[in-house]
């Protein structure tokens, strides 16, 4: 009975696996852009105060200092966060909706050869974020499970221990295979060097707020 | 492998569930959903979904003070001016001291409890001890599931309108208003626009104090608001200082309140010497002076920007 259900469910995988693997990237991809909003807004004061400093020493621009005032500041670093989210979104969470699964010992085979292969900062960009990016989905996820399993049952050991386990299999059957997939997908032929390039200026400030944005440990205090 | 589908599928399920109510992937998503099907979408807008989901553009402006607030009282005057039927401010101040002394004194967890309930507030401080951040509402914030974004976005405009109260005035009240918050006439430019702060006539080298402690998010000069100063003082309150003579402060500096931070000046867009004082909540200008009982008298004469 038991194996009839993992059967018919496991005929679903097609469809559900790509999707969750495509719905924690970007949930990660969030989690990143969002936790260093602060620094967003610091990199548009700066560049706004220079645009001011330029623009206000001709009487022709002076009106464009105006227009840029301190609430559209906030309004800016909020659209920039948006935009730099949405297009790692479609640089490595949208691919993964391509993910055909193969069994385990075939995917680390090919992952291997892949990784032989010359690697170029381009190659190797996309798969390290996916996966940094990944954790820091499956650290997003454990945290509302743990949020929602408290505030409804308001038990904090078996809230504690449901994000703990949700991490733990997100960390251990969702991000190897993000990986994976992201590797596959970064081989594949087709790609611009100005598409790998933009994406090497979106990723890799990704991948550091995506540390930053990883609280690993204190699923486990 | 096919014998763990059912966890995979609840990960599966899970990730889902994060997207779509956690980002603004998810939102287009669903707003994308209710477009084609004709419904009506529950996503916020895009741009609320950072700063976890607080300091949102305030709805109406605060009720008229009739008395000074006193500093003791600015939470609870804060908590009054979000939501009046809650109680009067004297008693709201009593609540939030009470919720905060249970709660390890941290005023963003006492206005949280106020508005989500005690249990969720003490569980998000929890977490974000557990997580070594700063009991900043944001970090407060992200610890609760998605259901609270309303109440946390009342206890954010809360703090906000708070903050506000609690801030001091940059020169002496006895230096008079040149030009109110609101619609005007430019004196420069000659034309109708909003004026986002308020023009305080005062001769060239006054010191001009922080009305509040905060970090210097600014300290640069141009030609139109001249040496300018931006405090950030937390709690999505802001406040910026304009025409300055000169700046004592740099970019990145904590300040504390009531420090002299500037010398009032005449430089950039000015026909005379005076300070354009201005107050953000939330990225929002707002009138400095509904936060005030008494200030300043206003005078049609004088300086402006």
């Amino acid at each position: 009975m038991q194996l009839r259900v993992a059967e018919r469910v496991g005929r679903l995988r097609w469809i559900f696996l790509p999707l969750g693997l495509c719905a924690l990237t970007a949930v990660g991809a969030h989690a990143a852009a969002d936790v260093v909003g602060d620094r967003v807004l610091w990199c548009v004061d700066r560049v706004s105060a220079f645009f001011d400093a330029v623009f206000a020493s001709w009487s022709v621009t002076a009106p464009l200092v105006d227009l840029v005032g301190l609430s559209q500041r906030s309004f800016f670093a909020r659209a920039l966060a948006l935009a730099w989210e949405l297009s790692a979104d479609a640089l490595i969470a949208i691919p993964l909706l391509g993910y055909d699964e193969r069994d385990g010992k075939t995917e680390l085979r090919t992952a291997r050869a892949l990784l032989r292969k010359t690697p170029t900062p381009l190659r190797l960009v996309r798969p390290l974020a996916t996966v940094l990016v990944a954790i820091a989905g499956a650290c997003s996820v454990a945290r509302m499970v743990q949020g929602s399993v408290q505030l409804t049952l308001h038990a904090s050991l078996l809230s504690h221990f449901a994000a703990a386990c949700a991490l733990f299999a997100l960390l251990l059957v969702f991000v190897p295979r993000a990986g994976f997939r992201a590797l596959e997908h970064a081989d594949q032929k087709g790609h611009l060097v100005a598409t790998g390039v933009f994406g090497t200026l979106v990723l890799a400030p990704m991948m550091l707020a995506a540390l930053y944005a990883s609280p690993l440990v204190s699923f486990f205090r | 492998m096919r014998r763990l589908a059912p966890i995979e599928l609840l990960l599966a399920a899970l990730c889902l569930w994060a997207g779509w109510y956690h980002t603004p992937a998810g939102a287009l998503v669903r707003t994308a959903g209710a477009w084609i099907f004709r419904t009506h979408s529950t996503a916020r807008p895009l741009l609320a979904y950072y700063g976890a989901g607080v300091y949102q553009p305030h709805a109406a402006p605060p009720p008229l003070l009739t008395a000074p607030v006193p500093p003791a009282q600015a939470l609870g005057y804060g908590a009054w001016a979000t939501a009046e039927h809650l109680g009067t401010p004297a008693a709201l101040s009593a609540r939030i001291k009470a919720l905060a002394a249970r709660l390890d004194g941290v005023d963003e967890a006492a206005m949280l409890a106020l508005f989500c309930g005690e249990e969720p507030a003490r569980y998000a401080l929890t977490r974000a001890q557990d997580e070594d951040g700063s009991p900043r509402l944001e970090d407060l914030a992200r610890a609760l599931p998605p259901r609270s974004a309303d109440c946390i976005a009342q206890a954010s405009q809360a703090l906000a309108q708070a903050g506000a109260y609690a801030l001091a005035w940059p020169l002496p009240e006895s230096i008079r208003i040149t030009s109110p918050f609101g619609m005007r006439e430019h004196p420069v430019l000659g034309i109708r626009r909003l004026h986002a702060g308020v023009d305080l006539g005062t001769a060239v080298g006054t010191p001009v104090r922080a009305t509040a402690a905060g970090v210097v998010r600014r300290a640069s000069s141009d030609g139109v608001n001249g040496r300018i100063l931006v405090l950030d003082h937390g709690r999505g309150v802001t406040t910026m200082y304009c025409h300055n003579d000169e700046l004592l402060v740099q970019d990145g500096e904590h300040v504390r309140r009531g420090q002299v931070i500037s010398y009032s000046g005449n430089t950039g867009r000015s026909s005379g010497p005076h300070l354009h004082y201005q107050l953000d909540l939330g990225g929002q200008a707002v009138d400095p002076l509904r936060y005030r009982a008494g200030h300043p008298r206003i005078s049609s004469a004088g300086a402006a920007d």
